[in-house]
C-alpha cells in the first residue's frame, strides 16, 4: 500500500497538469486500501494513516492547499448520497475492480525507485491520504464513521457476521451531516461495541478512539484551508465523478498507460460493452408466434412411452458416429468397457454378478432343517443321515438355495421309493 | 505436483462418494477427470503399439482405420462361427463378448419369424415372409407391420450392409457406408440410393386394410430420406384427406424437404411456415429437430433467412426448447454466408459465444459437430483473435471437445484456429499453441506450415527455422518443393549471426540429403542457390562447390549473384584455383556474365600464368563486342 501511495507522488512531480493523473491513481490506491483493510485488519491501515498524519503535521503549509480540496469534496458528497448507497452494497464488485486495478497499477509502481520526499511529494502524499478518506466516506457517508468502519472490518476479519457491519453502517449514517469537531457519542459507542468483540477489549477500544481523534484533527485542519489551488480543485472534481467508475475506469486507465497495448485492451472492452448493448437487439427479438408456449401439453408425445423404433436407433447411431468417441486415457477406456459390461464395476465388489443371489437372506442357506419336516422320518438312521446332509449343505457356498432344496427333495423321493426296503429292515419309522 | 494430483484426486473421489445414487462409472469418471491431456503424447488409441504411432494425417487415418477394420473382422469371425466360440470363461457372464445371432433361426412361416427378420434387419427376407404370411391368410399385428414398414423405408427396400459382413455387393454400398462414416450424412449422399416408384413399402402400404399415422410416418420419412420429396408431400396430403393427424417426425421430415419442392425463396419460407402452422393446429408439439430443420431450410431461403432465423430462435426459446449447437451453426451460416464478402462484423457470433460460454453440450443433432469449425471460420475471416480464443475455451469445457466431430472435422477446426493464431498472434504465443496442439491434435497441412513460417518471419524469429524444418520432415511435408523452397528462401534472405548461420547450414545440408533421397522431386534453381548461399555463409566451401555441381546434373542455371558470392568467398579463402574453376563452370553454363566474373578474378586474385591465360581467354570470349 505504501508503494501505491508513493507512486502517486511520482507521477505529478514534473507538471501541475498531471495532478489529475495523480488523483486517478489515488483513486486506484484507495480501493487497494479498502482491500487491505479487509485482508489484514486494521493494523496496516491505521499505521499508514497515522504516518500520513505525521506528514501533515510536519508540512502544515502544504496542507493548506489541500484543505479546500476537501471542502469541495464534501460538497460533492452531499450531492450524491444516492449513489453512495449503491456503493455500500457492492463491496464484492469493488474487490474485483481492485484486482484489475492492482494489475494496472503495477507498472507505475515499478517506475518508482525511492521514497525521497520533497515538499511537493508530501503534499501529494496527503492527497493520497485524503483519497483514502474519500472512499471510506463514500462507503459510510460520514467521515467519522470511517474509523468505526475500520473496526468493523477488523471485527469481520476475526470471523464475524455481516449483519453487525450493516447495523454499524446505519448507526454511523445517522450523523451524516454533522461534521462535528468532537467525537460523536454514537461513534464512540460503535467503536467500543466493535472493540468488545475483540479479545483485548480495552486496548482495542482505545486504539479505535485514538484513530478517530486523529482523523478528526485532519479533517478540521483541512477544512480551514482556502480555495486557491486550481489544480487540486480540478483533481477533486474528477474524483467526484468516480461513483460511476465502473465505466470510467478502462478509459482513464488506458489514457495513462505507457504500454501501447493498452489501446487494444481498450478496444476489447468497448467492443464487449457494445456487444452487451446489442445483444438485446439481436438475439432477443420477435418470435414467429406460431406456437403457444406450453399451452397444449396434453395430447402430445404418446410415442414417448413406446419402445424405440428403428428410426430412433438409426438416429442414435448417427449421433454417435458424428461425435468423437475415442477415449483419451486409460480411465476413459475403462469407462467404455464398463458400459459395455466387459469390466468389473468400481468400486470392486466380490459379489458382482450375484445380484439375484443377494436377494436371498443368509438363513435360507444355513438353516435347512425345516426342509426335513415333511417326508422324512423324525428319528432313526435316515433322519440321522439327512441331518448330516443338511449340515453339509449349509456349509456349501457354491450352491444356490434352490439347488439345495432340490438336493434335499431328491433324497426325499429316493427314500420314499425305497420305503418298502427300509421298512423291512426296520429302519424307516413312521 | 504430486501433492496437487493427490488433492484433485481426493476432491474428485469425495464428490463421487458423496453422491448417494452414483452410477457404475462414477469412480472411473472421477479418476478420469484428474488426467489432463498430454500434448507430447500420441492419441491414446495408438499408445499400445509404438510401431503404429502416426506422424502424419495420412498415417493417422490409415492406422485408425486398420484398427477399426481389425475389430470388425474379429467380430465378423465370431458372429459367423458361433460354434467355435461357445466357451464362456467370464464370471459373471459378459454378454457382449459372446457371438451375436446374425443368421436366421426360425424357418417356419409365422409372425415370430417375421419379427426375427425385422430385428436382424433382413429387408428382403422380411418382405418375403410378410408376403407368405398374407398368402397363408394370417393377419399380421399392427405393431409388426409398423416395424416392417420402418425397416423397408429406412433402407429404401434394400438390404443394409451388416456389421462386419464382407462387401460382396456392388461397390455402391461400401461407398455409402464410407461416406456415412466420414462425415455427417446429407441428403445428397443418398441420391443414387433413391426411393423407387412402387417399391415394397408402397406395395405393402397399399395392401393394408387400415392405415394409421405411424404407417404414413414411416413412408414419409423414408421418402424424404431417400430424396422423393414431392412424393412425400403428396403422401402427406393423402394422409390429411384420410382425416389423420401427423406426428412430429412427419413434420420434421417435410420441413427439411421444403426447400427442395419450391424454387423461390419466399415460396420456400411460406411452405415451412404453413407446415409449422399446421403443426400447431394439429396440436403437435415441435421438438429441437423441428426447429433445426427450419433453420437448416432457412439456409436456402436467401434474403428471408436473416430475420426469420432469429424469429425461429426466439420461438424455440419461448417454447422452452434449448437450441443445440446445430441451431447456432445454421444461424451463423445464414448470417455469414460467404467467406469472400468482407464481413468484419462479428457481433452475432460474439453474442452466440457469450450465450454459450461455459456450457457443456451433448450431441443432440448430427449437425452439432459442424458448429465449432464454422464458428472458427468466421473468426478467421474477420481476423478476430479474441473470439477465436473464446471458442477454443468453449471447446475445452467439459467434454465439448467430443463435439468437434471426427478427426477430419477436428483437423479443419484446428487448422483454422492455427491459421488465425499465425496471422494475429505474437510468435511466442503461436509457438506455445504449436507445441500444444501439434501433432497431438492436429497435423498441419503445407499451408499451415507456410502460415507458421510467415509468422516467424513477421516477428523475426527466423533462428527457429531449423527446428521447424525438423517438424516439417516429421510431418511428411518434406516432399512439397514449394514449402521447402519457401523455408530455404527465408533462411537465405539475409545474413544472421554466425551460430545461426551455422545451424542454417546444417539444416540446408539436411534438406539436401532429403532431396537426394527423393530423386523424383524437381529441384528449382532458387532452392539450389539458396542452399549454396547458406553453405557459403557458413564457410562450407566444399559442400557449396558440390552444390554447384548439382546445378549441372539437375539442368539448372545458377544466378550471377550466387557466383559472385562464391568468388568473394574464394577470395577471402585465398583459393585462386577454385576461383578459376568457378569461372570455368560459369562458362560451361554459358552465362552471359562470365566475362565479368573472369575480369573480377583477374583483378582480385594472385594467379599463375596458366590461370591468367585461361581467365583472360574467357574474359575476351564473353565480353560484348561494343
Amino acid at each position: 500500500m505504501y508503494r501505491i501511495i508513493f507512486r502517486t507522488l511520482l507521477a505529478p512531480r514534473s507538471s501541475s497538469v498531471n495532478v489529475y493523473d495523480s488523483c486517478v491513481l489515488a483513486a486506484k490506491c484507495d480501493k487497494t486500501v479498502f482491500r487491505v483493510t479487509n485482508k489484514c485488519g486494521v493494523k496496516t491501515f491505521s499505521t499508514s494513516s497515522s504516518s500520513l498524519c505525521e506528514k501533515k503535521n510536519n508540512q502544515d503549509q502544504k496542507t493548506q492547499a489541500v484543505k479546500e480540496g476537501d471542502q469541495a469534496e464534501v460538497v460533492k458528497l452531499k450531492e450524491e448520497p444516492a449513489v453512495l448507497k449503491a456503493d455500500d452494497g457492492d463491496a464484492t464488485e469493488q474487490q474485483t475492480d481492485v484486482k484489475t486495478e492492482q494489475v494496472a497499477s503495477k507498472q507505475p509502481a515499478k517506475t518508482k525507485n525511492d521514497a525521497a520526499k520533497s515538499g511537493k511529494e508530501s503534499l501529494l502524499n496527503l492527497l493520497g491520504a485524503m483519497k483514502v478518506e474519500v472512499t471510506n466516506k463514500r462507503k459510510l457517508k460520514n467521515l467519522k464513521a470511517k474509523q468505526s468502519y475500520e473496526s468493523v472490518t477488523q471485527y469481520k476479519s476475526k470471523a464475524a457476521p455481516m449483519e453487525s457491519t450493516i447495523s454499524m453502517y446505519q448507526k454511523a449514517t445517522g450523523d451524516d451531516s454533522s461534521q462535528s469537531e468532537t467525537l460523536d457519542p454514537d461513534l464512540v459507542a460503535a467503536a467500543s461495541s466493535a472493540a468488545s468483540t475483540l479479545p483485548n477489549r480495552s486496548q482495542a477500544e482505545s486504539e479505535l478512539l485514538r484513530q478517530l481523534r486523529q482523523h478528526e484533527a485532519i479533517t478540521e485542519a483541512q477544512k480551514k484551508g482556502d480555495i486557491n489551488n486550481l489544480g487540486v480543485i480540478i483533481a477533486e472534481m474528477k474524483v467526484g465523478k468516480n461513483p460511476n467508475r465502473q465505466n470510467a475506469w478502462p478509459a482513464d486507465q488506458i489514457r495513462f498507460d505507457d504500454d501501447g497495448r493498452g489501446y487494444t485492451h481498450y478496444r476489447g472492452i468497448t467492443s464487449e460493452l457494445s456487444g452487451v448493448r446489442k445483444r438485446r437487439n439481436l438475439l432477443l427479438g420477435k418470435r414467429l408466434n406460431i406456437f403457444t408456449s406450453a399451452a397444449d401439453e396434453d395430447g402430445i408425445e404418446p410415442a414417448a412411452a413406446a419402445k424405440p423404433t428403428l428410426w430412433d436407433m438409426d438416429f442414435a447411431n448417427q449421433l454417435s458416429l458424428s461425435t468423437n468417441q475415442m477415449p483419451r486415457n486409460g480411465f476413459e477406456e475403462m469407462i467404455q468397457w464398463t458400459k459395455e459390461g466387459k469390466l468389473w464395476q468400481y468400486p470392486v465388489n466380490n459379489e458382482a454378478g450375484l445380484e439375484e443371489e443377494a436377494k436371498v437372506p443368509f438363513h435360507e442357506h444355513i438353516f435347512l432343517e425345516k426342509h426335513l419336516e415333511e417326508g422324512f422320518p423324525r428319528e432313526g438312521p435316515v433322519r440321522h443321515f439327512m441331518e448330516l446332509v443338511v449340515t453339509g449343505l449349509s456349509r456349501n457356498p457354491y450352491l444356490t438355495v434352490q439347488q439345495k432344496k432340490e438336493h434335499i427333495s431328491w433324497f426325499r423321493d429316493y427314500f420314499h421309493q425305497k420305503e418298502e426296503v427300509l421298512k423291512e429292515a426296520d429302519v424307516y419309522l413312521e | 505436483m504430486l501433492f496437487c494430483l493427490k488433492r484433485s484426486l481426493n476432491e474428485a473421489l469425495k464428490s463421487c462418494f458423496s453422491l448417494s445414487n452414483r452410477s457404475r462409472e462414477a469412480v472411473l469418471e472421477a479418476l478420469a477427470s484428474t488426467v489432463s491431456r498430454d500434448p507430447t503424447a500420441y492419441p491414446y488409441q495408438f499408445q499400445d503399439d509404438p510401431y503404429l504411432s502416426p506422424r502424419t494425417s495420412t498415417e493417422f487415418k490409415l492406422f485408425s482405420l486398420s484398427q477399426e477394420s481389425g475389430r470388425s473382422a474379429a467380430k465378423y469371425i465370431v458372429n459367423n462361427n458361433p460354434k467355435l466360440f461357445t466357451k464362456d470363461f467370464a464370471e459373471p457372464h459378459i454378454p457382449c463378448l459372446m457371438p451375436e445371432t446374425v443368421s436366421l433361426r426360425l424357418e417356419e412361416v409365422s409372425e415370430e419369424a417375421l419379427k426375427e427378420r425385422i430385428t436382424l434387419r433382413k429387408v428382403t427376407a422380411a418382405v418375403d415372409m410378410y408376403d407368405q404370411l398374407l398368402q397363408a391368410g394370417t393377419t399380421v399385428s399392427m405393431e409388426t407391420t409398423h416395424s416392417l414398414l420402418d425397416l423397408i423405408c429406412l433402407y429404401s427396400d434394400r438390404d443394409p450392409v451388416q456389421d462386419g459382413e464382407p462387401q460382396t455387393d456392388d461397390a455402391e454400398f461400401g461407398e455409402e457406408l464410407k461416406k456415412r462414416k466420414a462425415r455427417v450424412r446429407r441428403a445428397s449422399d443418398f441420391l443414387k440410393f433413391t426411393w423407387k416408384e412402387n417399391n415394397n413399402a408402397e406395395r405393402i402400404f397399399n395392401l393394408l386394410p387400415e392405415r394409421d399415422t405411424r404407417c404414413y410416418s414411416a413412408l414419409i420419412r423414408g421418402m424424404v430420406k431417400h430424396g422423393a420429396y414431392a412424393k412425400a408431400f403428396s403422401m402427406y396430403t393423402d394422409m390429411l384427406n384420410n382425416r389423420l393427424t401427423a406426428d412430429v417426425h412427419i413434420f420434421n421430415a417435410l420441413i427439411s424437404a421444403a426447400p427442395d419442392v419450391r424454387d423461390k425463396f419466399n415460396e420456400r419460407w411460406d411452405l415451412v411456415a404453413e407446415l409449422l402452422n399446421q403443426m400447431n393446429q394439429q396440436k403437435v408439439r415441435p421438438d429441437l429437430l423441428t426447429f433445426n430443420s427450419v433453420l437448416k431450410a432457412l439456409r436456402r431461403c436467401g434474403f428471408l433467412a436473416k430475420t426469420q432465423a432469429l424469429h425461429t430462435l426466439n420461438e424455440m426459446k419461448a417454447l422452452g426448447i434449448a437450441p443445440s449447437l446445430a441451431s447456432y451453426d445454421h444461424i451463423l451460416a445464414v448470417f455469414y454466408k460467404s467467406a469472400s464478402s468482407a464481413q468484419n462484423n462479428t457481433d452475432l457470433l460474439q453474442e452466440v459465444i457469450a450465450e454459450l460460454e461455459g456450457r457443456i453440450f451433448t450431441c443432440q443433432d448430427p449437425d452439432d459437430v459442424l458448429f465449432f469449425s464454422s464458428a472458427m471460420r468466421i473468426c478467421l475471416d474477420s481476423k478476430d483473435l479474441e473470439l477465436g480464443y473464446k471458442i477454443q475455451s468453449l471447446v475445452d469445457v467439459g467434454e465439448n471437445w467430443r463435439l468437434l466431430g471426427d478427426s477430419f472435422q477436428q483437423s479443419i477446426y484446428y487448422g483454422r484456429f492455427f491459421n488465425l493464431l499465425c496471422m494475429m498472434e505474437h510468435i511466442d504465443v503461436v509457438l506455445k499453441w504449436y507445441k500444444q496442439i501439434i501433432p497431438s491434435l492436429y497435423y498441419p497441412n503445407p499451408q499451415g506450415m507456410r502460415d507458421l513460417l510467415q509468422a516467424l518471419d513477421t516477428d523475426s524469429r527466423l533462428d527457429l527455422l531449423p527446428s521447424i524444418w525438423k517438424d516439417i520432415k516429421t510431418l511428411g511435408h518434406d516432399n512439397k518443393p514449394d514449402l521447402v523452397e519457401e523455408l530455404l528462401s527465408l533462411m537465405a534472405r539475409e545474413k544472421h549471426s554466425s551460430e545461426v548461420q551455422e545451424s542454417f547450414a546444417a539444416c540446408a545440408l539436411d534438406v539436401k540429403s532429403v532431396f537426394d533421397l527423393r530423386p523424383s522431386i524437381e529441384w528449382s534453381a532458387a532452392s539450389l542457390s539458396h542452399i549454396t548461399t547458406l553453405l557459403l555463409r557458413a564457410n562450407k566451401t566444399r559442400q557449396a562447390w558440390e552444390m554447384l555441381q548439382l546445378f549441372k546434373s539437375r539442368n539448372r542455371v545458377p544466378s550471377e549473384g550466387l557466383l559472385n558470392n562464391f568468388l568473394s568467398v574464394c577470395h577471402s579463402d585465398g583459393d585462386s584455383q577454385k576461383a578459376v574453376q568457378l569461372v570455368q563452370l560459369s562458362a560451361a553454363f554459358c552465362l552471359p556474365t562470365t566475362w565479368r566474373l573472369a575480369k573480377r578474378a583477374l583483378a582480385e586474385f594472385e594467379l599463375t600464368e596458366e590461370q591468367r591465360a585461361i581467365l583472360s581467354e574467357l574474359e575476351t570470349a564473353g565480353e560484348p563486342s561494343d
